[in-house]
């Protein structure tokens, strides 16, 4: 595919003069090679692709994925989880440190770049803050820099001791490094498999509150004040969090976020029939949470979403809900999901394709003659089953699996190379 | 036993959520007659021959297990037992291939205990056998609430519009929820009384009172449910001693007498004399605990007999 022609789709790129307009583009060797308006480019060798009814958008990118390796590769590899996300429509990813050994030196770090340098998705390791995750000591955090961490992060194990939150705030600011927080404080949250709540208490399950996740939110928004430094909160879960965080970004902190695409769809009703592909962690939330998690992407509060991609092997599932293991894949669903909330395409893209790489502060991808086609081009009317045949993940823990979602990802290409899913 | 077309609405015992009134009726109006059964010089009847049973507890069990190989073997059904505990388990085999292997030796149902709350629930989607819940974490206990019930309407001739204080560790406990489930079903009104660390934030929208005073909660009652103190699944410290959970929760024949009128004491089982109820109270004539053990038996038999009028 050397030349790709693709006509009459509507351009998804916030900001362009021709956003929202239908148009005709020539892709030729990884770059835009010419632009008109609908129906108006012709190209013999090129193969031509009928866009009506799709979207052509910056390619989208995670801020949240697990891809287990080093250490996990039964549950994904590197390339099996960037396999997923060109599948999914991403073309660059932020890779959390939840592997084992986790990515806390240069070597991960190094290893994880290394793997990944030639992929069609652009791959970025988020440093774990500290050695082995422990929340004990900080890691060699500006090393890790160096060696192409994109920011820092805990993975799913939020640090507990606020003086050592305090001083990763503290040492990446002189840096400019992002400290990404995962909120959760673990005393109060007391090891609980669910949501606290009504559901909670009628399945005789102790409950994870929100407030577990808001002390956190509010004890790291004080900290990156104090410092006068930014933070960014992972996969935010509750309505409390929300109005923390939109109170944080009035008084001028600054501070960003994001939430999970399942968080936006599902809630801890899910849970009554004990099925643990709807164990996540946070947890599912109420209703209630849901539409302020909506809300909050709508005023601009939360920034992103994520998929917060986690893999997990059948035997890790296919338990009792108690010790089967946190998270669900996601790097196929997002869209999907963000379509099923009744979220418009224009916030859609600006939330998984602008958002992200501004809060890292990479480049934005430029649609304009020249430049390198960063692109997806999706249909949100067109409906697929998220099965065997079409799941990219060496995992299968997803309560959609085996369902029809609708919003389906043609076309995606990125440092000249092409994730085609056409018809 | 009387022929009846009246059947249950459900193949497996997970939880009092799953029964209808109907069933609940239909289930103490069975166990009566195997009351007389049992208290018959002949206490076996045929009912289950050429069933097998296994009781698999990965839990700790006395009582219950005891209760349910009787209810079994009165009912001629043929029995085997399997007790692991739930850490071995974890680290091993999964429950899944543990149950799948002792089914493979033409067993009919299922009697678990297990740790983790619907464990009952998952094992069901994933095995083809009867299951009965002898108690999954703090979820369920259902045959424990349906025994409770016989011996309220056995007291009382009714449970509709009796007053049911359930005393003790909530949030712990299996039995309290199955209770407050079938109590209401059956047209009782439940108040939960404890102390505040252990009573579920969202406990009232089960539609219970909540009471934290052990006086006015004995006051308002008809029936007193006294809890064990689930030590063993408080991984941390809810209330400072034991010692100080009796001053205040603890059913004593002075606080007994200081009421104007007369109640029935009920408790699951195993009795902590001295911490939830004095030894006094436990073995006064207001006290129905042990009425409780043989209905137990009883109610398990009905459970069992009515389960496999619905085998497939």
């Amino acid at each position: 595919m050397d030349k790709i022609l693709i006509k009459s789709a509507t351009l998804a790129f916030p900001g362009h003069e021709k956003d929202g307009q239908m148009i005709d583009v020539l892709i030729y060797r990884g770059v835009v090679d010419t632009i008109g308006d609908k129906n108006t480019l012709n190209d013999e060798e090129a193969v031509i692709i009928d866009a009506h009814g799709h979207y052509l958008a910056p390619g989208f990118f995670d801020l949240n994925a697990n891809l287990g390796e080093p250490g996990l590769e039964t549950k994904e590899t590197i390339m099996s989880g960037c396999g997923a996300a060109a599948a999914g429509g991403f073309t660059g990813l932020a890779m959390q440190p939840n592997t084992e050994p986790a990515l806390h030196s240069r070597g991960e770090i190094a290893m994880v770049v290394n793997i990944a340098k030639d992929n069609l998705v652009s791959l970025h390791p988020v440093g774990a803050i500290s050695k082995e995750r422990s929340g004990n000591d900080l890691a060699e955090l500006y090393d890790m820099k160096l060696a192409g961490a994109i920011a820092f992060s805990n993975g799913n194990k939020s640090i507990q001791q606020a003086g050592l939150m305090s001083r990763a705030l503290l040492y990446c600011k002189g840096f400019n490094a992002l400290v990404m927080s995962y909120a959760e404080d673990a005393s109060i949250a007391n090891h609980a498999k669910m949501n606290e709540g009504v559901v909670s208490t009628y399945l005789g399950m102790k409950g994870n509150p929100s407030l577990a996740e808001e002390l956190m939110v509010a004890r790291d928004l004080s900290l990156a004040s104090y410092h006068e430094t930014a933070i960014h909160f992972s996969t935010i879960s509750t309505k409390g969090s929300v109005s923390l965080i939109r109170e944080a970004k009035k008084k001028g902190i600054a501070v960003t976020c994001d939430v999970a695409a399942h968080h936006l769809v599902l809630t801890d009703q899910e849970v009554a029939g004990f099925d643990s592909n709807y164990k996540v962690s946070p947890p599912l939330r109420t209703a209630d949470d849901v539409h302020a998690l909506k809300e909050g992407l709508l005023d601009g509060t939360i920034d992103a979403v994520v998929s917060q991609h986690t893999p997990h092997e059948v035997e890790f599932k296919r338990v009792e809900f108690e010790i089967a293991k946190n998270g669900m894949i996601g790097l196929q669903t997002v869209l999907p999901l963000l379509l099923k909330a009744e979220l418009p395409i224009s916030l859609i893209v600006q939330k998984i394709a602008i958002s992200p790489r501004k809060i890292l502060n990479l480049p934005m991808p430029a649609f304009n003659v020249g430049a390198a086609a960063n692109l997806v081009l999706f249909n949100p009317k067109e409906s697929w089953t998220f099965d065997e045949r079409t799941n990219h993940s060496k995992s299968n823990n997803s309560p959609f699996y085996g369902t029809t979602l609708t919003g389906r990802v043609s076309l995606v290409i990125n440092n000249n190379k092409v994730y085609s899913n056409l018809n | 036993m009387a022929e009846t077309a009246q059947q249950l609405s459900t193949q497996h015992l997970l939880g009092i959520k799953d029964l209808t009134t109907e069933d609940i009726h239909l289930i103490l109006e069975t166990a009566s007659t195997f009351k007389d059964v049992i208290n018959r010089p002949i206490k076996k009847v045929p009912s289950l021959r050429d069933i097998t049973i296994a009781n698999v507890f990965f839990e700790n069990s006395t009582r219950t297990r005891l209760s349910f190989e009787l209810a079994e073997k009165r009912l001629s059904a043929d029995v085997i037992n399997f007790a692991a505990s739930s850490s071995s388990v974890s680290k091993g085999e999964t429950l899944i291939d543990t149950v799948n292997n002792i089914l493979a030796m033409k067993v009919d149902m299922i009697v678990m205990r297990h740790p983790y709350p619907g464990a009952g629930v998952f094992l069901s989607k994933h095995v083809n056998a009867q299951i009965i819940n002898a108690g999954d974490g703090a979820h369920e206990h259902p045959t424990q609430a349906l025994l409770d019930a016989f011996s309220i309407s056995e007291q009382y001739g009714d449970v509709a519009g009796k007053k049911v204080a359930i005393i003790g560790d909530i949030l712990h406990s299996r039995v309290a929820l199955s209770n407050i489930l079938c109590l209401q079903k059956l047209g009782a009104e439940v108040l939960v009384c404890g102390p505040t660390t252990l009573i579920p934030k969202y406990i009232a929208s089960l539609g219970v009172k909540i009471e934290h005073d052990l006086l006015k909660a004995l006051r308002w009652c008809d029936v007193a449910n006294m809890l064990r103190i689930q030590l063993e699944r408080q991984d941390i410290n809810y209330f400072p001693s034991l010692r100080e959970y009796s001053m205040l929760y603890g059913l004593n024949k002075t606080i007994l007498e200081s009421l104007d009128k007369k109640i029935t004491i009920m408790h699951p089982g195993p009795i902590n004399r001295g911490v939830e109820i004095t030894s006094d109270v436990a073995d006064s004539k207001h006290s129905i605990i042990l009425d409780q053990v043989q209905n137990g038996v009883a109610v398990r038999m009905a459970v069992l007999y009515l389960l496999a009028g619905k085998r497939i």
